[in-house]
């Protein structure tokens, strides 16, 4: 019962956080900013709280399936959001995030089919580090993606801003636009424009990009040492450390598109547009990795044996 | 002369980034095939999955075992050379640079400040106030002036350097494994005993247990495994008879070989019979699931396909996989045809045709182990570390270096600072902004 509550708080919190931080990105106000932050940290609370009491409870650790580990996904998402938005005042990321975090603990209550004692694969220690590690990092990569689809947006609007006032290619505006300035965006705003004027509110797209750089770098080191973990556990479990099971495999997958960006991240002609879609593709990876192998495609990591 | 131009065009493609994250992309569209398609099918798998065009294409392009083909292999070597050479043309001239004058005004980052005092004092204040900062300087004359370096986080310029070894060193551990590991699968029943081939190591199962629970979740009863043990009798290499425990999580050395619990099964004894007469030869041993026996005489196959726990009372299989009222179902082959499945209880008659019946008997545990010697272990887990480590000093630190002179004469001077990072400049460009502020706030005192 305090299980269903704290479930019904997490959601709560987190879609009026998600309401009041999407009317921030609108309209910036201290209030909804307050407010927002506040949803998002009693979610969290909720939730940890909610995991704490599903293991007391239940005597049962409760990343043993996809309920757990997708409800685990959506806290550390939140949680690290705060962390950022603390650090580098990402708070206009909010109201995405949180959707987003809403939205896959409400798909994870359909996998809630109750509490399972773990399989023997999963009767190890092993899954108190690697799970919590792999699902931190794909909580790094959401909040990366959202950073760059963020980026795409402004992008797209200053390009299609620029192809209506193509008559104007002053070599100042070109030089601003170079250095990844968004003039035409900025000359909307001052006439009123209302998306303009939201996205003026933006950090500067070489922010936005360099934003997405640093979540990506705290990502991909724990990617790698969740894959490392995972590796480990498989030699106990099944024998190799590496079997090319679908799920290890995707994960590698993932892996390698992050690696790539990091290294076109080192080319200045790279960043920004090209790395942010990367970034997409990365955590469309990650998503294929987490659910679609889960879901679509058996094997070892089925935990049948 | 020839062979020189091309072995700088070789180095040059080779140190591209660009080319290697096109190795990259190659390497991950690769293991993207290998997620979506069954690896290490049988040819008839493919067939009856996929179009016959494609499955042609994925048998004739090996990507039914893509992980061990040439394609695959060979873009991982490519990586590795490219590694290596881009290490060493392109990322220690990059991260590790000289200490060399440099156009302040044309660095992104740059700033003036104009101080009216003595020389010497500014230089003495100058350096205080970054080593104050954590930044280590170092001084040299170059071209007759006098330069002030200052780096911060210097050691992890190494960073990219530590990430490329454990890659390297984690590719090194694989081929060891390749070169003097092996690993094989043994199948035993209870009361049976199986050697490990290449050590001579033996195995004897006592007895095989394993836990089914019924559980109740929304969705219905679904029955979960808990636990799965072997008990054995084990002789390693020093010929001594121990007795030994193995589950999945907790496996077993012999020999430096580490044994697994890794699959179980019910084997069952069939009484066969060929117009009465009991076919001795085939109602001999016990057939494992899977398995399948030829009738004599025929051309018809039966196939153990598996063992049901519990016959429901409407007669077919239930999903409760614990033996309460077992069968097994049996499929018959005529050649390569299909001729159709059928469930028999255990103690009943099954007329398979031809004259033969079959009696499903006793049932009798199976498990099946995997063992491996893997030498490359120590080598990869060490690599994974390095890499790891290698990841952490690239992306956690931020190695940034200062550049300082002073120009001017009399008591007008004027200090000019610039700053390069191994990001670029845009990461950097709020501190190095913060940096001038303060030492314009600074007491020094420093005046524009
Ligand atoms: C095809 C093979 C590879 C080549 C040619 C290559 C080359 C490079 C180059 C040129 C840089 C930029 C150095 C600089 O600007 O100072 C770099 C950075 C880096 N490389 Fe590699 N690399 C390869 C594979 C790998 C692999 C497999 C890893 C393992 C993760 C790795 C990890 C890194 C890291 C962490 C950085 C730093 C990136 C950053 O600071 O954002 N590299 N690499």
């Amino acid at each position: 019962m305090l299980d269903q509550d704290l479930f019904f708080t997490t959601l709560s919190a987190y879609l009026l956080g998600a309401l009041m931080l999407t009317i921030y990105f609108l309209q910036p106000t201290k209030w909804t900013l307050r407010c927002g932050v506040a949803a998002a940290i009693i979610g969290c609370l909720a939730q940890y709280a909610d995991l704490t009491v599903r293991y007391l409870t239940t005597h049962i650790w409760p990343l043993t399936n996809l309920y757990g580990s997708l409800s685990l996904f959506s806290v550390m998402s939140v949680t690290l959001f705060l962390v950022f938005a603390f650090r580098y005042r990402l708070w206009f990321l909010g109201g995405f995030v949180q959707w987003l975090a809403a939205g896959f603990l409400a798909y994870a209550s359909t996998w809630n089919e109750g509490s399972m004692p773990a399989v023997p694969a999963l009767q190890s220690y092993w899954i108190k580090i690697h799970v919590p590690l792999v699902v931190s990092a794909y909580a790094a990569f959401l909040i990366a993606a959202t950073l760059s689809a963020i980026y795409l947006l402004k992008a797209g609007f200053e390009r299609s801003l620029q192809r209506t006032a193509q008559n104007d290619v002053s070599e100042a505006l070109l030089a601003q636009r170079l250095s990844g300035g968004t003039p035409n965006i900025e000359r909307a705003a001052e006439t009123g424009h209302q998306i303009a004027l939201w996205l003026n509110t933006l950090p500067s797209l070489p922010s936005l990009d360099i934003m997405t750089y640093r979540v990506i770098t705290v990502g991909l080191p724990l990617l790698t040492v969740g894959i490392i973990t995972g590796a480990w556990w498989a030699k106990e479990a099944w024998g190799a450390y590496w079997q090319w099971d679908p799920k290890e495999t995707a994960a590698l997958l993932s892996w390698i598109i992050y690696a790539a960006y990091a290294h076109l991240h080192t080319r200045h002609a790279w960043r920004g547009i090209r790395s942010a879609w990367l970034s997409l593709l990365g955590f469309a990876s990650i998503i294929f990795c987490y659910l679609g192998v889960n879901i679509w495609i058996s094997g070892l990591h089925s935990y049948k044996f | 002369m020839n062979v020189l131009v091309w072995r700088e065009k070789f180095l040059r493609l080779f140190s591209d980034v660009l080319f290697a994250v096109s190795l990259f992309a190659f390497w991950g569209v690769l293991t993207f095939i290998g997620v979506i398609i069954d690896q290490g099918r049988e040819p008839a798998y493919y067939f009856s999955t996929y179009p016959a065009t494609l499955a042609r294409c994925i048998l004739r392009l090996h990507a039914d075992t893509i992980y061990h083909s040439n394609a695959y292999l060979g873009v991982i070597a490519a990586i590795l050379v490219s590694l290596a050479v881009c290490t060493f043309r392109r990322v220690i001239p990059a991260r590790l640079p000289p200490l060399r004058a440099v156009q302040i005004e044309k660095m992104a980052l740059n700033a003036r400040i104009a101080w009216h005092g003595e020389e010497a004092v500014l230089r003495e204040r100058l350096q205080e106030f970054l080593r104050s900062r954590g930044w280590s300087i170092r001084l040299r004359t170059l071209d007759a002036v006098e330069w002030t370096f200052a780096d911060k986080a210097n050691w992890a310029r190494r960073g990219v350097l530590v990430a490329h070894v454990g890659f390297v060193l984690i590719a090194a551990g694989t081929c060891v494994y390749w070169a003097r590991g092996y690993s094989g699968e043994l199948t035993t029943m209870v009361g049976s005993t199986v050697t490990i081939p290449q050590t001579g190591a033996t195995l004897h199962l006592d007895s095989f247990l394993y836990q089914i629970e019924p559980i109740v979740t929304k969705g219905g009863i679904v029955y979960q495994p808990i636990d799965y043990v072997s008990r054995l009798h084990v002789r390693a290499h020093d010929g001594v008879l121990r007795s030994a425990t193995l589950r999945v999580n907790h496996p077993l050395d012999l020999d430096g070989v580490a044994v697994y619990q890794a699959a179980y099964g019910v084997a069952t004894q069939f009484r066969v019979t060929q117009e009465r007469h009991v076919l001795a030869k085939l109602a001999a041993a016990p057939v494992q699931e899977g398995a399948s026996f030829v009738l004599p005489g025929t051309t018809r196959t039966i196939q153990y396909a598996r063992f049901v726990g519990t016959i429901g009372s409407d007669g077919l299989p239930t999903l409760d996989p614990r033996p309460n009222n077992p069968g097994v179902i049996l499929t018959v082959y005529d050649g390569a045809t299909k001729l159709g499945d059928v469930l028999v209880p255990f103690g009943r008659d099954a007329d398979v045709g031809g004259g033969f019946v079959l009696r499903p008997l006793q049932t009798r545990l199976y498990t099946g182990y995997q063992y491996r010697f893997d030498p490359g272990i120590p080598l990869v887990g060490v690599g994974a570390f390095v890499l790891l480590a290698g990841l952490c000093i690239s992306f956690g630190f931020l190695p940034a270096r200062l550049y300082a002179r002073i120009d001017g004469a009399g008591t007008s001077w004027s200090l000019s600072l610039a700053a390069s990072t191994v990001k670029g400049y845009l990461i950097f460009e709020e501190q190095f902004t913060a940096l001038v502020q303060a030492l314009r706030d600074a007491e020094l005192p420093i005046v524009t």
